[in-house]
């Protein structure tokens, strides 16, 4: 649950960068979510969304259903969710074992300000458990976020950690240009997509590289 | 005496099914509505395709996106009342990033829709999708359906972006 951890984003994320191996999947919400992950861990199967605020944990999902042999990691905040709560019932329903969801709860839109939210106090892990996610955890320090994102990565999902988090305002420049459509064809290359290969009348398939 | 041959009137949500088939779609992402309900239920039995039930459609096209961005050939079916709450995903994510993303809509508040409450959707369908900047075209009802679909597809995949196919009710309604 939120609470009045001094842990923050960046925190986290140098754990995360730590526990990650080179074949993990990362999507990253709008903001600092994905600015700061691009300083910390530049890699071309991160997957960076600006805008488009709710979608990183439904495009996620896709995405885990899409590569089932890989793990799926996603960077939501909790203001995103709130946009999207139904996508959590639906993470719940497919139950991809794959999927690793991190929540970012910080009580505020911290992206576009930190503007106060609908519901700052949300017991994210309870509500989760209710959704279908049997592995849902609320933490609080980078310390605790070591062995609980250790034993995700090791067992079947999906799992949601709640990261309480002190509030990052400030926007981190990030050390490339987010450009939609490299990001996207830099992480199809990187991790082998099928492609579309067209034929002259229609009826183009998609093929392995 | 003479014998007349008894024109066979097409199954055309069965022609439907078939071009997915064809198309070799791999998932289905849905929001229903009673056109739709019956043609879900089949693709979620096919031994080739999966279905997903997304709770709202804008969360459906995320959920798409994804997919396809992990490389699989997926469908978006929804009612084109989708087409209106799925602006800002439409814009914000499958255009911006050039999605290929495949929309087959039941065309509710058409002329033909027995249920008066989908008009105001029906009257709006179209312009919405004009001012996104969505391409999209209206089943004819004179052409099989299953070529549609595939044009359909296509133009989504070369065009890289969205395509809207409209469906009437006898496209679509098992």
């Amino acid at each position: 649950m939120v609470s009045d951890s001094q842990t923050t984003r960046a925190d986290y994320y140098r754990v995360l960068a730590d526990c990650l191996s080179e074949e993990t999947l990362v999507v990253t919400a709008l903001g600092n979510a994905s600015y700061l992950w691009a300083e910390i861990r530049e890699a071309p199967k991160n997957f960076y969304l600006e805008d488009a605020m709710g979608l990183a944990l439904p495009m996620a999902l896709g995405l885990a259903v899409a590569q089932p042999n890989r793990k799926v990691v996603v960077v939501e905040g909790d203001g995103g969710l709130l946009m999207h709560m139904g996508a959590l019932v639906t993470v719940g329903a497919v139950a991809p074992q794959n999927l690793i969801v991190l929540l970012i709860q910080n009580g505020v839109h911290a992206a576009s300000g930190g503007q106060a939210l609908t519901n700052a106090g949300l017991d994210f892990a309870v509500l989760g458990r209710a959704m279908g996610l049997q592995h849902a955890e609320n933490i609080a320090s980078a310390d605790s976020f070591r062995p609980a994102l250790v034993a995700a990565l090791d067992t079947s999902g999906p799992s949601l950690l709640v990261l309480a988090t002190e509030p990052d305002l400030t926007a981190v420049v990030p050390p490339v240009v987010f450009d939609p459509v490299r990001t996207k064809q830099r992480f199809t290359d990187a991790i082998g997509a099928p492609r579309y290969v067209p034929t002259f009348f229609g009826g183009g398939k998609l093929v392995a590289p | 005496m003479t014998t007349r041959k008894m024109a066979t009137v097409p199954h055309r949500p069965s022609e439907l099914l078939d071009a997915l088939r064809g198309l070799g779609v791999q998932l289905a992402v849905s929001v229903p509505d009673s056109w739709l309900g019956e043609v879900l239920i089949r693709i979620d039995q096919e031994p080739t395709m999966s279905l997903i039930r997304a709770t709202h459609e804008e969360e459906a096209l995320a959920i798409a996106c994804g997919a396809r961005l992990g490389g699989l050939r997926t469908v978006l079916m929804i009612q084109n009342v989708g087409l209106l709450t799925i602006g800002a995903g439409m814009v914000s994510l499958a255009q911006r990033y050039q999605f290929p993303l495949f929309i087959l809509a039941s065309y509710r508040g058409t002329q033909g829709d027995a249920i008066f409450y989908h008009i105001p959707k029906g009257r709006v369908t179209e312009p919405v999708l004009q001012g996104l900047g969505v391409r999209y075209a209206v089943a004819d009802p004179q052409r099989p359906i299953g070529e549609q679909v595939e044009q359909a597809a296509t133009y989504a995949e070369e065009s890289s972006n969205p395509f809207v196919l409209l469906l009437a009710r006898e496209d679509i309604q098992w």
